[in-house]
């Protein structure tokens, strides 16, 4: 075999590994990004056979659900219809009966270390784990350890450090350092090696590779990662097949050891690596069970929406304001307008189309403030030259606890540091013991474009953002951009709490450029040529929603524009007025919380492991007019895109919504998914148990994998799951054949709903779901219930 | 009856123990709320002895039992300081842990633990007879190993809880036959008549054979060198269990070395003992936490090396300086440890202003004598008035070692000058801050512990060698950005990392890496 065919099934194996994005600033990930052109069933065989899990929950969880009626028959018809006639269920009552028979947890075909485990009786496995991630954490260190491991690329650096590590050779594999000193000096050639001397055949190897990078876990996903940000600089990066490489090494080592107990058996693994992936009769039925239960989700929606809704009266509005599609802007938006009927809300990706790389004051690092999937368009940076000043003062605080804390931990001056100062955290325990310490940063300077875009290209983007968000006429006196972020402490998790659409960072910065933007002059001048006349009258402000402790701090002072305060107090208080109702609500779903004030306490306590629930249950995504779920409640697990098609010129607007935040939400919803039904391999584990490494990630305990995720803690709240892990329903505004155009033009979207990674609805000009998209560019009419049904499935 | 006073916060802990047995799983609020309630007031108990102490002056409560040996309470500057140490820090960990805790399954079951092993340190520092304290010596240590079984189904948290189980019951058994020789020697088991007689008795065969085994059983007991391993691996526990070492069970060591100071002093060889391993382990623990990129991990090492100071701080008879150490390192670490989850956002905030500067030879050297300057300053003040012991001049100079890295760092060539400035204020306030702090341990503990003897040969070779091979560390550590990232220095990264290889060993003769049962593999 050449060694370049070699190098393209490990890039393909290295492709089915989703990336995982370091703590620092993380974002939600579809685990199964690189297998969403097979559907649920093949997913699981394929899973089952690499990693050992199931991708559907335990039998008697749609079991229970089918006896407490939330799965109705109809339920279970409806998704054996749509299941695939060839290895469905024969009837609603096969399948029922089926739902009562537990399944036995899947096996994944084992490794050569996992075969040395069981015949040495030594813990081969974990030992690997161990060894790998004992070196990847210090290779990945971003600046835990004073003395930081070499860098360079992977495999050269794993090999410099495995040739004097003696551990493996104390735990009993003889000559391991050796043999890594031995091996080739290119990765590629390591990898050629040890295939042949594993005797894989060439079909085998997809699946084998897809194995060994699946026991690295969060290690393969952040070198992943690097290859993603590699590619979308039009770049590569060999971490991830380097990993493989040395993942290798090691089962070829093992092998050599072990050979004469374990080559048949290995051998024999082969060739079901090898052999094509049929998914098996029970996981055909967990897939119809799965696809029942979001059909029972879809039932709900759907009464949900055809409700008639008493209204407030429309008024001439006073304040518009617009907030991120976040699930958790649900409940406040909704809160918000049931003060007043002058207040209007709108949904829109939370980094408002500004693609940033933003540096914030006192740093050199510059953060991407913008989806994953896209490149920065800007650049800006916290205050401009009036700011100089407290731009070195904030960067020489930071230097001075640096220095501090590096007296704190070297070596020798941490034994003067304890004698001289350790006394002082008498007092530190007590304040955070009683979360004393005041929560909420001081706010940046106003952030500029650096360097400053031409006038025309300003008018462009602010044109396009308010054609994206609909929002071309009936200005308000006053618009607020509300960003939004989470404030929590003592958190490794925190970035996951922040803006998604903004890179894992809060949405402050982005709102704040949009409403500059939207303020200046001339930008405005320049649209009125597009058609787009906003008001003298009409001013911009942006905001942080705090999504923990829902307070919302507003940006008035970035702007001196002659203003009517008298709106803007009012606006306060209304947003003051809905942050109580929003907490009060949130409040009844939060575990062991009684009082409102005790939301807000949540974010400053150290030792709280559950600050807010995040998007844990989101499970719909409405791209339309606000008045069609207008005083719905819909729970905080919707996600809220504004969007009318009649304004939509060519449908451009469709396109983009289709293919960018249709596409984050299916991210993060099946983000909760995996972490929910397959915590073992997707999720982070248990927060009780986090160690930080290298300020990149968590490992459990003391070492080994890197885990990535979200933690079992985040979508459970001890006793029953926070997340009903249902995939994301999407429901659009817009005409079915203009919907059919987008997805013939991108096959990778079409993947996600023709496989049912997502549903798609159309929904009909009063708002109700009416058409299901089938798959293959097909639509069924759902029958919409009469209202008296509905309520009755409401209550 | 005043001296029964300490009694009271033990008996909290222990009925709060029960409530969180009680319920064993997740607690109600009331159980939530009685828990923490009753911890708190232990606190207020702790305040009390404190001031009932200064009121009284210290003493013994009557012996329950008879013939010298039973159960008794001693209230001196020394029980009564870590007892407050003890109540308040495990207050903050009990009321960490609850909330931590929050919806896991064995919520109850944790607290228990956790407020019953409270309730046996709490005993173990103000028990008045050689009896109560082996007992509640040995219960601490089951408790912790329960804690540390929490999840017992992680094999690695089994690994850890095996090597811990076979050194403390060594530690165990030295403090039993420690016991025994002093009961043997002494005729009683009140610890204070133990103390006394051996101040004015001086030693004997039994008597150095007696503190040699307490410092064997102190040092098991403080993770030192190689019976640390554990330690490092107490991530395997819920991080409240980290935090609570810090309440007098990773330090028991040093509060045993401190009890039975009058005992110690009269074995030379022990002292040595203390000071070589002690030294060795503040060294190595030291430096291998420099390599380490898991945060707790790198704390726990961190916590090794400081426990090896203060074992070097008995065994240059510094007893007051230990008891302060102990003291001021607890609470460092039990916060560093709780608040290790800040680890992300902390080295975030580290990396915006740019790398640091690197500071040149010349200016390390600069630095090192400005701190000898500023110790020779401040620290000739305090000789003038105080008159230290050549040992405390000489542990002196760790403050030197520490001042001059933080210096240098502002003495960097390319440190902006107001870095120079506010580093050089910080250092003037760390050295001022280190002399007050030994003026007021002296000041307070000096009575209580015998004095530093004069210094014969062997240890002045001891001191001599311990400040050398701190100072070079302290300059390889200074100037380390010039050597550390050389090639030839890869293999020494590489072995210290791994801690030296001593647990990797201890694994393989302990079994730790056995699979416990066949896994379920999957049949082709």
């Amino acid at each position: 075999m050449m060694v370049t065919s070699l190098q393209v099934v490990a890039d393909a194996a290295a492709r089915t590994i989703p990336p995982a994005w370091p703590l620092a600033a993380t974002v939600a990930v579809n685990p199964f990004l690189g297998l969403a052109h097979e559907d649920l069933a093949h997913v699981a065989a394929r899973l089952s056979r690499v990693a050992g899990v199931a991708v559907t929950m335990p039998r008697d969880w749609y079991a229970s659900r089918i006896a407490a009626g939330a799965i109705s028959d109809a339920d279970l018809a409806a998704a054996l219809a749509a299941a695939d006639p060839g290895t469905r269920p024969p009837s609603v009552a096969a399948l029922k009966a089926a739902a009562l028979q537990p399944e036995p947890p899947p096996v994944a075909l084992a490794t050569v270390a996992d075969f040395a485990a069981a015949v040495s009786g030594i813990d081969w496995p974990a030992i690997v784990a161990d060894r790998f991630g004992n070196w990847a954490a210090g290779w990945f260190d971003e600046g835990q350890a004073l003395w930081a491991a070499p860098r360079g690329p992977a495999y050269a650096a794993w090999r410099a450090v495995a040739t004097h590590d003696l551990t493996p050779e104390i735990l009993g594999l003889r000559g391991f350092a050796g043999t890594v000193a031995a091996a080739p000096e290119h990765a590629n050639d390591a990898l050629a090696q040890a295939v042949a001397y594993l005797g894989v055949p060439p079909a085998a190897l997809s699946s084998y590779f897809h194995a060994l990078l699946t026991t690295l876990g969060g290690w393969a996903q952040t070198a992943r990662y690097r290859r993603w940000c590699a590619e979308l600089a039009d770049g590569d990066d060999a971490t991830i097949t380097d990993f493989l490489a040395i993942r290798l090494l090691w089962d070829m080592a093992l092998l050599t050891q072990y050979r004469e107990h374990i080559a048949p058996d290995w051998a024999a693994t082969l060739d079901v690596h090898a052999a094509p992936l049929v998914p098996t009769e029970a996981q055909a039925v967990d897939v119809v069970l799965q696809e029942a239960a979001e059909r029972a989700g879809q039932r709900e929606l759907a009464a949900t929406l055809a409700k008639p809704v008493a209204r407030i009266p429309d008024e001439l509005p006073l304040l518009q304001i617009a907030f991120c599609i976040d699930v958790r802007s649900e409940v406040f938006r909704r809160a918000l307008e049931s003060l007043d009927g002058r207040i209007r809300t709108l949904g829109f990706a939370g980094f408002f189309g500004l693609t940033t790389l933003h540096c914030r004051l006192g740093s050199d690092v510059p953060e991407p403030r913008l989806p994953v999937l896209l490149n920065p368009g800007v650049v800006s940076r916290a205050g401009g030259a009036g700011d100089r000043t407290a731009d070195i003062r904030a960067r020489l605080d930071v230097r001075v606890t640096r220095a501090w804390e590096r007296f704190k931990l070297a070596a020798i001056s941490s034994f003067a540091f304890v004698e001289a100062a350790g006394p002082l955290y008498l007092g530190k325990l007590i304040r955070d013991a009683l979360a004393l310490k005041a929560g909420g940063a001081r706010a940046d300077p106003g952030p500029q474009l650096e360097p400053d875009l031409d006038l025309a290209t300003k008018v462009g983007m602010a044109a396009s953002t308010l054609r994206a968000m609909s929002l071309t006429g009936d200005f308000a006196p006053l618009v607020i951009i509300a960003g939004h972020g989470a404030s929590t402490v003592n958190n490794p998790h925190a970035s996951a709490l922040h803006c998604g659409a903004c890179g894992g960072y809060s949405g402050e910065v982005n709102a704040r450029l949009l409403a500059a933007l939207l303020n200046d002059p001339e930008v405005r001048a320049g649209l009125v040529a597009g058609g787009i006349v906003i008001p003298t009258a009409t001013r911009f402000v942006a905001a942080l929603h705090d999504t923990t402790t829902d307070a919302v701090r507003l940006y008035a002072g970035d702007h001196t524009s002659p203003a009517d305060d008298a709106v803007l107090d009012q606006a306060r208080r209304w947003l003051a007025a809905a942050g109580v109702l929003a907490r009060s609500e949130r409040a009844l779903r939060l575990p062991r919380d009684d009082a409102t004030a005790s939301v807000t306490r949540r974010s400053r306590d150290w030792a709280q492991i559950r600050p807010e629930w995040a998007l844990a249950g989101c499970s719909a995504f409405i791209a339309a007019p606000r008045s069609y779920t207008t005083g719905r409640d819909l729970g905080g697990r919707a996600f809220l895109h504004d969007y009318d098609w009649q304004r939509d010129r060519e449908f451009a607007v469709l396109e983009v919504i289709m293919t960018a935040p249709v596409v984050v939400a299916s991210w993060i919803s099946l983000q909760y998914y995996g972490s929910t039904v397959i915590p073992r391999l997707f999720g982070s584990g248990n927060k009780l148990l986090h160690n930080v490494v290298g300020g990149m990630g968590v490992v459990e305990g003391n070492g080994g994998i890197l885990r990535t995720g979200l933690p079992w803690q985040s979508v459970c709240d001890g006793e029953g799951l926070a997340h009903e892990p249902l995939r994301l329903t999407v429901c659009i505004a817009a005409p079915r054949a203009a919907m059919n155009a987008v997805l013939e033009r991108h096959p990778d979207v079409r993947a996600l709903f023709d496989n049912c990674w997502l549903h798609l609805f159309a929904l009909d000009n009063e708002g109700r779901m009416a058409w299901r998209y089938a798959g293959h560019l097909l639509w069924e009419h759902e029958v919409i219930n009469d209202l008296e049904e509905f309520s009755l499935v409401v209550a | 009856m005043l001296y029964l006073l300490p009694s009271l916060a033990p008996v909290l802990a222990v009925v709060a123990a029960a409530v969180g047995f009680g319920w064993n799983e997740r607690l109600p609020r009331s159980a939530r709320r009685a828990i923490e309630v009753l911890i708190g007031v232990a606190v207020g108990v702790a305040l009390a002895v404190a001031l009932a102490l200064v009121a009284a002056g210290p003493g013994t409560s009557p012996l329950l039992g008879r013939d010298g040996f039973g159960l008794s309470v001693r209230v001196d500057v020394i029980s009564a300081t870590v007892l407050l140490l003890v109540t308040f820090v495990g207050w903050v960990v009990t009321r960490f842990a609850i909330t931590y805790l929050d919806g896991e399954p064995g919520q109850g079951r944790f607290l228990g633990w956790l407020c019953l092993t409270l309730a046996s340190v709490l005993t173990l520092v103000v028990a008045g007879n050689l009896i109560l304290l082996v007992t509640t010596w040995s219960i601490t240590s089951l408790g912790l190993t329960q804690l540390l079984l929490f999840y017992a189904e992680r094999p690695a948290a089994r690994r850890a809880a095996r090597k811990k189980f076979v050194i403390a019951r060594i530690s165990d058994m030295s403090l039993v036959a420690a016991a025994v020789l002093l009961a043997l020697h002494f005729g009683t088991g009140d610890i204070a008549t133990i103390d006394a007689a051996a101040r004015v008795g001086g030693g004997g065969g039994l008597v150095t054979l007696a503190a040699a085994l307490l410092v064997i059983a102190a040092m098991l007991k403080s993770a030192q060198f190689p019976a640390h391993g554990w330690l490092t691996e107490v991530m395997e526990a819920p991080t409240p269990v980290s935090a609570l070492l810090h309440a007098g069970v990773i330090n028991a060591g040093g509060f045993l070395l401190i009890r039975f100071a009058d005992v110690v002093v009269q074995s030379p060889g022990a002292l040595a003992a203390l000071v070589m391993i002690g030294g060795f382990t503040a060294v190595f623990g030291g430096l291998v936490m420099l390599t380490q990129p898991a945060v707790k991990t790198s704390l726990a090492w961190s916590t090794i090396a400081q426990m090896g100071f203060m074992m070097m701080q008995c065994g240059l008879a510094l007893f007051p300086l230990a008891l302060l150490h102990l003291v001021a390192h607890s609470l460092y670490k039990a916060h560093a440890f709780l608040s290790s989850g800040g680890a992300v956002e902390r080295i975030a905030t580290f990396r915006r202003p740019g790398s640091a500067a690197v500071p040149s030879l010349a200016a390390v050297g600069r630095a090192f004598l400005v701190a000898l300057a500023l110790y020779g300053l401040i620290g000739g003040g305090a000789a003038a008035l105080l008159r230290p012991s050549a040992q405390a001049l000489a542990l002196g100079a760790i403050l030197v070692f520490g001042i001059a890295y933080l210096l240098a760092q502002g003495l960097a060539d390319a440190a902006p000058q107001a870095l120079t400035r506010r580093l050089a204020v910080l250092a003037a306030a760390a050295a001022g801050g280190y002399f007050v702090l030994h003026i007021a341990a002296d000041w307070m503990f000096g009575n209580s512990v015998p004095p530093p003897p004069r210094p014969g040969p062997l240890e002045w070779v001891l001191i001599v060698l311990a400040v050398i091979s701190f100072g070079v560390v302290a300059v390889a550590q200074a100037t380390f950005a010039l050597w550390a990232y050389h090639p030839a220095a890869a293999g020494l990264r590489v072995h210290l990392s791994n801690g030296l290889y001593v647990n990797a060993v201890i694994d393989r003769l302990t079994g730790g890496w056995r699979r416990r049962a066949q896994p379920h593999m999957a049949v082709v």
